[in-house]
Order: structure tokens, then sequence, then C-alpha cells
């Protein structure tokens, strides 16, 4: 078991430096950089198209479709979008909501999935079952919604929309099996140092979990800078900011909920958003998060080694 | 200044008992009226909060109409009012959580019996029983202006439950908006005159502007336009708020023995099936019509790029005016007119807008139901509040003319309250940018023909059949997607016998005999 | 692998330790881990479980006023729409297959993705090009059928602008939104197109976490790169992978009604390949607007998706309890 202690540095690691690399290692990184390749453009294409008609004028877009190269080059768009200032109040309560909600949820996370998979906790399955039922059953909307307003008065509240995406079931559940691979004997030297429980997740679990971190902290901050359902229940007119998305959630769906209802053959809406301020939304909307994967990346070095256990 | 208010609560109590002793209603409701009038304590200020549909405005033009409305709301009954938007997207869903919330977040809501759930709200105990006595004492010029047989429309199980929109004229009956002078062109000398016009119409557009797309239909008007088509071949008239394709009605001669058209009119259904059919193949609509939601047809008919809408007159009243500024076509070719065919037009089968249509109603959860009745009192008979909540401020929203028309001023912001439950003709300036003489000639032939809506008493109870019927309604969009916009495989005979042999197997006549059960209980 | 052998040894040290205590001295040496638990039980129970009692508006005419307790029971009758539609098992299939081919498909992808992006060693290539796959996961789904829309429409769609340019004969342009048969594929190459690059990150992370040393003792002992991925990589992964299946299945009939209703909408033509339960009823109760029909699907939904994991973890339990659920 002895193992000598050793970080390796994801960023220039190379698990095949020093072996010799055979015709198999190059068949994978040919199809590798082929494939890779192919993907991403197709998923950045259509985001191009996003960018390109955000700047089209809307005459174009209705005769001619979405522009990857804007035709008759406009920012009305981005002018309707930035105008009145509202967007600056949606981005720092987004930038807020993720930042704090991400944080406190990945601690409680942590420590619930390092408690769910100690063996000798008696209890593991119990509260397991417990977290994971709710993924199978959920109230429905109404008495979820009335909980929220009449007994928790949560309606107009910003804690609406932060406390509901604190955890979920899949994300404890996840958490418990990465640290599962964490192996116990490191509880057990903490154990015999005298460490408590809670000494022993924060002083000896903890550092090691940082791809674990890593991962659920990204899917909490994208499910905080994606959310838009609490906010429609619970947010009304009476709020100033609403979240990024959430008005990219209007905006977009305004036009086609209206035509598909009833009110559609009564009602004549005029001023409904235009595509091209769809996709400036969207554009707007989406903003620095997608800066936030590279900056993620670095903690997905290889930090759950066993070296690190002097047996 | 609070026994001036309770004065003048008192005097126009009285006026209100004495109408509705004219009207041969409620005698002794005058007494007992005034006696409640000395109870109005408006000593503590309130907040009335008015819940409508649609998007919150992003400019201020709003609040600062509500701070100027809000003074004058203060002053006389010591409230203010703030209004609550229901945002278009969920609208529904939305809507109705707010109401199931009853903790007084709203106490005014607007409603609809044909397309806001107003009936089984008040069903569901969202809304207060407004007895006649609180209608006098807190909304006496309303109670006064609303008829006897009107209030009796609002009525569920004994109670008034709204307050209706009954003294503003609209026409919301769906037609096509067209291009009259294109219409000369191609040989219809009158316009478009019947559905057989339309498809000479389209031939023309197509052959002879090339560059212009007949009707960029988005592909969601397939109820509307099987319903045209059946009031303009038989003398249907429909039941209201049943399901969103109107499915069951009466007959203008034989009112009262329900049917539904959609079984009965086989022949007439075929052939609007294969005329759908010749429509789809001229190319009327794109060939993708059915996922073609992103189109805005009415905004590219205003420019000239599609040549028909297919809309209510309300909005036709919009695209016929060369005064809007976004009405280009007039602009480019000065013989441009727009033309309205109107469902019906054949047989002069057109029916008036039931008077709830639009209508106030007050939250059973409201804390304040007095305030808000005074307050809706005031929006809706007082000249001042009704033209700030209506149009905004005088000077900066707009200007009325010399000759009383109201000019929207260019650049300004524009306001956005959504009032359509209580608008009053008695108070109405009208548009100066409206083409008045050519709507006030449709408007005219309307009144001419039309028949008053004959079914504003009859609230359904779909308690036993809305399983049907909610399984009916999927049939009909199911099929009439295909129908209407000619997109069936098959003969038009075999696709009409199809979806109706789907219909009455999801029990389509199980409920037109409880309808009629219950039309027999109400007016025999 | 004498690291499997430390944990199972110490896990039986402490049983047997253990066995002597009675249960609340064991739930006392447990205290700091009841703990540690504390904050997440308050939380499912404030906004899980304290709502599901309201589940019973399934079986209620609600009535706003007296509250979902104080309305009428009226027993199935919420269900009923749904039972008698005579399409209850067209659905159920529609929504299941769907289902199943997301998941596998989905996973199979999201593994592939993750070993290639292990294997390829250019720093830079791979911060990009994750990036970019993040990109879908963040255009809502309405734009999503716009641009299918503008892709694949008949008239002035991309592919079919393509085809005409290279001569094509009319009747062989591409008209997806008239032929029921090519959604089926369609829908699950859209819903990878987005979701790959999202789940992939799960496994990339799954695989940073295999010990490297074991790896690397590997190739030094002369396992090629196959052999590499087959007995270490896709081995590590095995959790991971029961994990994300056991969650998958207990949706197994809950549709994803954003993809499909955007992308097909309300067009008729389509729906025999496309409909799904919550289209379904999204159509179906479009005018009858009530929260009673609603929680009645989601409860047999739920109910479905219970039984089927309670089969399945009992079957994983039975191989290997290491993997399952609870």
């Amino acid at each position: 078991m002895a193992k000598k202690d050793k970080k390796i540095d994801y960023d220039t690691y190379d698990s095949s430096a020093r072996v010799k690399l055979g015709t198999s290692d190059y068949v994978i990184r040919g199809v590798g950089y082929v494939f890779v390749t192919l993907y991403a453009l197709a998923c950045i294409f259509p985001f191009l198209l996003i960018i390109g008609t955000s700047f089209t004028s809307e005459a174009v877009i209705r005769s001619a479709g979405v522009q990857l190269f804007p035709r008759d080059f406009t920012t009305e768009a981005y002018d309707m979008v930035l105008k009145g200032g509202a967007i600056w109040k949606s981005y720092l309560l987004t930038i807020l909501m993720t930042g704090i909600g991400t944080g406190v949820g990945l601690l409680i996370i942590s420590m619930t999935g390092y408690a769910l998979q100690r063996k000798d906790f008696v209890l593991r399955n119990v509260i397991s079952f417990f977290i994971y039922f709710t993924s199978l059953f959920q109230a429905g909307l109404a008495p979820y919604y009335l909980l929220m307003t009449q007994t928790y008065h949560l309606k107009d509240s910003y804690f609406a929309v932060l406390l509901p995406l604190l955890m979920s079931p899949w994300l404890i559940i996840l958490m418990k099996n990465f640290v599962k691979s964490i192996p116990f004997e490191i509880t057990e030297s903490g154990k015999i140092d005298g460490a408590g429980d809670m000494k022993i997740f924060t002083a000896l679990i903890l550092p090691m979990l940082k791809p674990a971190l890593a991962t659920i902290g990204l899917f909490l901050a994208l499910g905080y800078w994606n959310e838009w359902y609490q906010s429609s229940l619970f947010l009304s007119s009476k709020v100033d900011a609403y979240p990024l998305q959430y008005m990219l959630y209007k905006v977009v769906n305004e036009a086609n909920s209206l035509k598909n209802s009833v009110a559609a053959q009564f009602v004549t809406v005029t001023d409904l958003p235009t595509n091209s301020l769809k996709m400036a939304t969207a554009v707007v909307a989406t903003g620095p998060i997608v800066l936030l994967y590279p900056f993620v990346q670095r903690y997905f070095i290889g930090g759950i080694t066993v070296g690190a256990v002097k047996g | 200044m609070k026994k001036k208010l309770l004065a003048s609560l008192l005097s126009l109590t009285m006026v209100a008992g004495l109408a509705a002793c004219g009207n041969g209603g409620n005698g002794s409701g005058d007494t007992s009226g005034s006696g409640q009038a000395e109870a109005v304590d408006t000593s503590e200020h309130v907040v009335i909060t008015y819940m409508t549909t649609g998007g919150k405005p992003e400019n201020s033009a709003t609040d600062d109409m509500l701070a100027e409305l809000n003074k004058i709301l203060t002053e006389k009954v010591n409230a203010e009012l703030q209004i609550y938007y229901i945002d278009w997207t969920d609208y529904l869903s939305v809507y109705n959580l707010t109401l199931a919330q009853m903790d007084g977040t709203v106490d005014l809501v607007g409603t609809a019996t044909d397309w806001l759930d107003a009936w089984p709200n008040a069903k569901n105990g969202a809304f207060l029983e407004l007895s006649e006595d609180m209608l006098k004492t807190y909304a006496p010029q309303t109670y006064a202006s609303v008829p006897a047989e009107n209030w009796e429309y609002c009525k569920y199980d004994g109670d008034i439950y709204l307050i209706p929109e009954d003294n503003y004229a609209q026409w919301t009956n769906h037609g096509f908006s067209y291009r009259l002078d294109w219409a000369k062109e191609a040989g219809l000398a009158d316009g478009v005159k019947s559905w057989e016009d339309l498809t000479t119409y389209f031939k023309y557009v197509k052959e002879a502007y090339p560059d212009v797309q007949p009707w960029d239909s988005d592909g969601t008007q397939y109820a509307t336009m099987v319903g045209g088509w059946i009031s303009s071949h038989s003398n249907y008239v429909s039941i209201d708020g049943i399901n969103s394709g109107a499915m069951w009605g009466g007959t203008k001669d034989d009112l009262y023995t329900v049917y539904s058209p959609y079984v009965t009119d086989t022949d007439s259904l075929v052939e609007f099936a294969k005329l759908m059919k010749e429509w789809d193949e001229i190319g009327v609509w794109k060939t993708d019509v059915l996922n073609n939601t992103s189109s805005d047809n009415r905004e590219d008919f205003r420019v000239g790029k599609t040549a028909a809408e297919q809309h209510h007159t309300q909005t036709w009243t919009d695209l016929c005016s060369p005064g809007h500024t976004n009405n280009t076509i007039f602009a480019d070719d000065e013989d441009a007119e727009v033309g309205f065919f109107y469902f019906g037009e054949e047989t002069k089968n057109v029916t008036a807008l039931s008077i709830t249509h639009g209508a106030m109603a007050v939250s059973a959860a409201s804390k304040n139901p007095e305030r808000a009745l005074m307050v809706y009192d005031l929006i809706r008979n007082d000249a001042d509040c009704y033209k700030l909540f209506n149009y905004g401020i005088e000077g900066v929203q707009y200007n009325v003319t010399s000759d009383g028309l109201r000019e929207t001023i260019a650049d300004a912001d524009s306001i956005v309250t959504n009032y359509w439950w209580g608008r009053n003709d008695d108070l109405e300036l009208r548009d100066a940018t409206m083409n008045w003489d050519t709507i006030d000639k449709l408007y005219k032939e309307y009144d001419d023909i039309k028949i008053e809506y004959p079914y504003g008493q009859f609230i359904p109870n779909v308690d036993s059949i809305s399983t049907q019927i909610d399984q009916i309604n999927e049939i009909h969009t199911n099929y009439m997607k295909q129908i209407a916009y000619g997109k069936y495989s098959g003969t038009a005979e075999e696709i009409v016998a199809e979806y109706q042999q789907a219909l009455k197997d999801a029990g389509i006549d199980d409920v037109t005999a409880e309808l009629q059960k219950q039309i027999d209980e109400l007016y025999k | 692998m004498s690291k499997k052998n430390g944990t199972v040894n110490g896990v039986e040290k402490i049983k047997v330790q253990k066995s002597s205590l009675t249960f609340g001295q064991k739930l006392w040496r447990n205290r700091t881990l009841i703990l540690m638990c504390v904050p997440a039980i308050i939380f499912f129970i404030a906004f899980c479980y304290a709502p599901m009692p309201g589940i019973y508006v399934a079986f209620v005419k609600y009535n706003y006023r007296k509250g979902i307790f104080g309305s009428n029971f009226i027993g199935l009758k919420n269900f009923e729409f749904l039972a008698t539609s005579g399409k209850l098992g067209m659905l159920t299939k529609n929504t299941i297959l769907y289902n199943i081919a997301f998941i596998l498909l989905g996973n199979f992808f999201a593994v592939f993705v993750a070993i290639l992006l292990n294997e390829i060693q250019n720093k830079w290539f791979k911060k990009v090009s994750q990036t970019m796959m993040f990109l879908p996961y963040f255009i809502s789904q309405v734009l999503i059928g716009l641009l299918v829309y503008n892709l694949l429409n008949y008239d002035t769609g991309f592919v079919n602008s393509i085809l005409k340019a290279l001569g094509t004969p009319e009747e062989k342009l591409f008209s997806p939104y008239s032929d029921p048969n090519v959604w089926p594929v369609l829908l699950v190459v859209i819903h990878l197109w987005q979701s790959t690059g999202y789940n992939s990150v799960v496994y990339f992370a799954s695989i940073m976490g295999i010990d490297a040393e074991i790896i690397e003792a590997a190739r030094v002992d002369g396992a090629n790169a196959w052999q590499k991925i087959r007995y270490i990589i896709l081995p590590g992964l095995r959790q991971t992978v029961v994990i994300l299946l056991l969650f998958a299945i207990g949706g197994i009939v809950k549709g994803n009604f954003g993809l499909f209703y955007n992308i097909i909408g309300t067009n008729s033509l389509l729906y025999s390949t496309t409909d799904i339960i919550e289209t379904y009823v999204y159509r179906a109760t479009m005018t009858d607007f009530n929260f009673s029909t609603a929680s009645a699907v989601g409860l047999y939904q739920s109910l479905v998706g219970f039984f089927m994991v309670m089969i399945v973890n009992f079957v994983v339990k039975k191989i290997d309890p290491d993997y399952s659920l609870f």
C-alpha cells in the first residue's frame, strides 16, 4: 500500500508521458480530435446563427429567416434590450443568486454526501431513500405554490427562487458517489488521530473533493443561471428586477404562448417581441456564464489520489 | 372632507336606488342601501390591487399616470390603485394560481366568460358575491348604469359575481382583412363578399404579386376558420365558453335546441375541406404552415408583404386606418384600401358580443372589497379617472382635437393598463388616427343584422361532461388543423367522416344531450 | 488492488465493533454525521415533503375558497379523461420509448465524449471544445424550435435551399413537417446534440477521479489504449452510469415537454410518432384549466416511475449492493 504522496497537475499531466504510444493511442486521439471538433462546431453553429440574427433587421428575418451574417445590419434589438437599464439589475441579481446559491448549496451537498457514503452510518440507507424519494413524487403545482405563498410567505421574495434550487436528490447522490471513491482509510486515519467526523470532513475529505466540488458546483451554478420556473411562479409584476433567464423566457415565449391560447381569438396585442429581440435577449442573457467552464476546469485535477494515504 | 364624501355617496345611492326601482327591480334595496352608506368608512388609506393580463410596461409612463390618478382616488375615496400584471406567457396558470392564493394579494380582477375563466372561477369561490346592496352603496354609478336584465347575465346561483362591460361597442366577430384595391383589380368590384370571392382574390394575388405571400398564417387559426365557414353557411349561433371551438349552439330560428354543426353539417364540412385543400394548392399559406409559428402576418400586412389577415373586426379597424404609423401600405400606394370580409356575411349571421366578454370581479379574499368597488366605480364612470386610466395624461400621452378626437402624441411612451373590463362609451374619446367613416359604415351594417348574444344567462355545468369535452377539444384541434389548412391525406369525405367518428367515440352526443337538458331547465 | 481489500477490511472491523452496540448507541456514535445531514433533511421536508399531502388535490373538485382539503372529494374523476381517452397506451409507449432512446444513447455519447476528451492532450483545444459543447444547454427550447424550423422547413429551409441549389427535383426535397416518420430520429439527434456536452461533464469528472497511478501502472505493464479503456476506465464509470440510470428510470414516463412542444408544436400530422403524455394533456386541457387534472397526470407518472425504480433497484441490489441507490 505504500505509495508516494504525489499531486498531479492536470494541465501538464500526460498519462502517456512515460509509456510508448501505440497505434491504438493514435487512433483514439485521431478519432477524438475529429469527433470533438465536429461536435463542438455543431454546438457553436446555432449560437452563431443566434448572434447573427440578433443583428439583423426584423424585415429580413421575416422574409429570409435566420441569418449567419446579418444582412441589413442593425443594433436596434440590443438598444431595446439595454434600454431602461433593467438588464443591469438583472445581471447583478443573477450573479448574486448564482454565487450565494452555489456556495451554500455546495457546502450542504458535500456534507450530506460525505455522511451518506460512510458505511458505519446506520441511517445512511434511510436518509438516502428519504432524499431520493422526492425525485419520484412531487406534490404538483398547486400544493407547492400554496405552501410557498400562504405558509412561507415567499411571494415576491427572491428566497422563493434561491432556496428551492439549493440542492437536488440527484446532486446529493452524485456527490455521495464521488466521495465513495475516497478510501475509507482516510476517515479511519483521522479517527485514529482523534479527529471528530466534522473535522475529518473539513480537513481531510474536502480538499480531496475538488473535481466533485467543481462538477457539482458547475451544475448548481448553471442551474441558478438558467432558472426561470420559480421566478415565473413567485416573482410578480411588483418585483423590480428579474433573473436574466426569466426575462429571456418571457420575451421568447410571449408571442407563442399567446398565439396558442384562447385569448388569441379575442385580444389584439401589439408590440409583441420581435425575433431579433428574442435573439438579442438570448445573447445577453447567456452572457458571461459561457466562460464559467474554462474557469472551473482547472479543478478537475486528479485530486482524488490514493497516494495521499500513507498506509 | 369625509362628510362631503358621505353626502355625495348618499345622494348617489338614492339615485341608484331610484334607478333600480325604475327598472322594476328590488324596491327594498334603497333603504338598506342608504343604511350601508352611512357605514362607509374611508378613514384608513388603502391600496387596491387590480389584476389584469398582459406584460408589465418597461417605461415609467404608467407609473406617472397612476401617480396622477391616485391623487384623485385618494381625495375621493382615500385609496390608491396598483396594477398587478399577469404576463401573457403561461397567463392562465399564473392567473389562476394568484387567485387560488386567497390572501388578499389582489382586489379587483379582470375576467371574461369567453376567454378568461370567469364562470369556473365564480364556481371555485375565487370571486366575491356582490350583493345588490353592496353595488348600490359602493359602486352606485355603475349599478345605476347597468340595466337590471344585464345584471341577470352576471349571476350564478342567484348571486352577482361580475360587473359587465355592457356599455362599450366593440366587435370581435372574425373575418378576413384584405386589400380592397387588389380585390377590385381581381374583378371583385364590391370587394370580397364570400369565401369563393376569397379564392378568386388569393389566386389573383398569387399571380399578380409574386412577392406577396397571400396569407402567411402561423397555423393557429383553424378553429376560427371552420367556425367562420359554418356561420357563413348556416344560422348557427354558438354558446361561449364551453370549449375553444365553440362547438355547440342553436340556430337563429331555434335558439334553444342544442346541436353541434360539426356533427350534423357534414356536407358543408366536406365542402370546406375541399376549398381549403384548394387554397393550400394555390399557395395561400406556406407549405409548412402548421409549424410556421415565427411568422408575423399582421405586421407584414401593414407593410404590404401579405394580402390578408384573419382576425376580428377590432383588428381590422386598426389595419384599415391610414393614420396608423405602422400601416405603410397607404403611404406606399395611394390606392391602397383595406376591406373586411366578415364571417356570416353571406347569411347575415352575426351575433353581438356577450356583455361579459369583459367583466370586473372582486376577489373573495380582498381585504377591502368595498373600497375596491368604490375605486372601480370611479375608473369606470368618472371622466377624469377614466381618461387617465385609459389614455394617460392629457398633454403627455394625448391631446384632444377641436372636434373632440383623441390625438396620440408622437414619441410619448404609452401607458399599459389593459383595462378591458369596464370601458364606457359615454366617456370614450375616439382615436383620431382611425378611419371612422369606413368603420362606422361597417358597424352600422352589423347593427342592422346582428342578434344579441342569446345565451348570456346560460352557465353550463360541465362537471359530469368535462372528460368528454377535453377529449373533443383535443380531437377538434387535431383534425381541424389538418382540415382547415388542407393538409389531410385522402379525400375530403374521408377525413370529415373520420373526424366525426372520433367526435362520436369521444361522446359528443352525450355532451349535446347534457347541454340540452340544462338549456331546457333554464329556458323552458 | 490492495485498496479495495483495505476498504472492505476497514468496514468489517467497524462492523465487528458495532455489532455489540444497541441501535441507540450506534445513533449516538453517528451524531455528527446525523447533524451533517440535518440541513438537507430540513430542506427536503420544507420543499418536498411539506407540500406532498397536497397531492390530494388530484382527488377533489378544487374550490379555492374551501382550500384543497376542504374541497369535495370526487374519487378518480380527475384521472378519467386520461384513462378513457383511448390514447393512454400509445402516449405512455411513445414517452417511454423516447426516454429509453434518450437515456441509452445519451449516456453512450456522454461516456464516449468524456473518454475522447480524456485522451486529448492539448489543453487549449480541450478547454475551447468543452466550452463550446456547453452552448446548446443555454439555448432555450423555443429558440431551438425556431432554428430547427429555419433549418428544415420546406419552402425556405436551409436544407432544402442546398438541395435546390444542387438541382434536386421538387418531389425529392426534404419535407419533415409533413412526414411523421423522420421525427423519432430527428428528436433523438436534437436531444443528444443539446445534452451530450452537459452530461459528459459527470463522466469526465469521474474519469479524473480514477486513480491516475493505476492507469499508469497498467500502461507500464504493456496495456494498450483499448485495454486501458476497457479494463480501467469503463469499470471506473460503472457506478456513475448505474446511478444516472436509476434516476432516469424514475422519470421514464415523464416527457420532455419543452423539446417536443417547441419543435412539433400543434402540428397534428406528426402526432402519431411524436405525441407524449405532456403534450396531449396540454392540448386537451388548454380550455379547461384546472390544477386537479395536472396533478392526477403527475401522480400517474410518478407511480409508474416508482414501481420501475423499485424493481430495478431490487435487481441491482441483488447483483451488487454497492451500486444500489438505497
